[in-house]
């Protein structure tokens, strides 16, 4: 049985209006442009409509709130901070229900099942980067951020990391370790934030709101009344060499 | 960092004749009032993507690389949606997985559809 509803079946007064959401009302050459890819894509065979309508659902179906979650449980059930430590992938199926054999079976191309959660401690912070590409843990923080992708996050993470975090906003104490675990193509990682003070008695779906994204890349930190990441890109000064740059 | 094989990092007119509209979404949302950080057509993008690595016609790794190298040699100021977008498309012509014709020819399909009233 359906459990949708239309307007026309409501039988209840919301007793306000339902003003439409504001669209794009034009149809851009990229929107089109893609399309029409896809469509040909999939009449020379490469894949089927039916699995990129599979992928682009599991891709709409992922986010960072998976993370945000996992944290907040962690933090208030010791038993499943271990295994949370001692298994990731089980930790997320046990305790969120999310599988990362979805949707495949055995994942995505791009998402490895093995995934790492990086305790941080008063003494010790972790940081996440791909110095190779871009990966990044999707089925449970989603699709990576631009800066992430950016070749100056990746390149000079790994050289000058307090520099680049003290770029986000993170100042790191000297005394505080500071480990960079770039991701590869065999293995995500994610970071387990140290719980803040001032969050005694707090739920887990109070916890939850304030694990954004960039905790758990490491570029941030959890703080009560923090809810939202906000930081610019920046562009590299010296882009990637390329013994085939296009003229002008 | 060397170039990735069988991509052609000459400009490709289709392909320039829509980076030249201007269209981007960054530009576009606040003119309609959207406040949608992404395209509609982005996640079609993402699953795009994984379907071809899976399939092995073009693996993660060399759209990632060629992605990068494209994003700086030629599409540099276009924002990310689109600049993943017009980097896929140039790669797979490079790769002759789609020829730029048939692209062409579609595109006016589609559009034509899609204005039907």
């Amino acid at each position: 049985m359906s459990t949708g509803h239309t307007h026309d079946d409501h039988d209840h007064d919301h007793g306000h209006e339902h003003p439409a959401a504001p669209m794009v009302d034009e149809i851009t050459d990229y929107e089109i442009l893609e399309i029409a890819v896809r469509e040909l894509a999939i009449e020379h065979g490469l894949f089927t409509a039916e699995d990129h309508r599979r992928f682009t659902e599991w891709a709409e179906s992922v986010g960072p709130i998976n993370g945000s979650r996992l944290v907040a449980k962690a933090w208030t059930d010791p038993a499943f901070k271990a295994l949370v430590l001692e298994d990731g992938v089980k930790a997320c199926k046990e305790g969120l229900g999310l599988d990362w054999a979805e949707p495949t079976g055995f994942g995505t191309p791009s998402d490895y099942t093995n995934f790492v959660v990086l305790e941080n401690t008063p003494t010790l912070h972790h940081i996440i980067v791909c110095t190779l590409c871009s990966c990044y843990p999707r089925p449970i923080l989603g699709m990576s951020p631009e800066w992430y992708r950016t070749t100056n996050y990746r390149r000079r993470l790994v050289r000058w990391p307090r520099e680049v975090l003290a770029e986000f906003g993170l100042i790191v104490p000297p005394e505080v370790e500071i480990r960079v675990e770039d991701s590869n193509q065999k293995c995500r990682f994610m970071v387990l934030p140290v719980r803040p003070e001032g969050t005694e008695n707090w739920t887990e779906e109070q916890l939850t709101a304030i694990v954004t994204r960039d905790c758990m890349i490491g570029v941030a930190l959890p703080r009560p009344g923090r809810t939202a990441d906000v930081h610019p890109i920046h562009k590299a000064r010296r882009p990637v060499e390329s013994s085939q740059r296009a003229a002008e | 960092m060397s170039a990735t094989p069988d991509v052609d990092y000459s400009r490709i007119t289709l392909l320039e004749t829509i980076r030249r509209q201007g269209k981007e979404w960054d530009t576009l949302a606040p003119r309609y009032g959207v406040t949608n950080p992404n395209p509609p057509w982005k996640t079609s993008l993402v699953g795009m993507c994984d379907c071809l690595a899976t399939g092995g016609s073009l693996p993660a790794l060399d759209r990632r690389k060629a992605e990068d190298e494209l994003g700086n040699a030629v599409y540099s100021e276009v924002p990310a949606p689109e600049r993943e977008l017009l980097a896929l498309v140039h790669t797979m012509l490079s790769r002759g997985l789609v020829t730029e014709g048939e692209l062409a020819a579609r595109m006016r399909t589609v559009r034509s559809r899609l204005e039907v009233v």
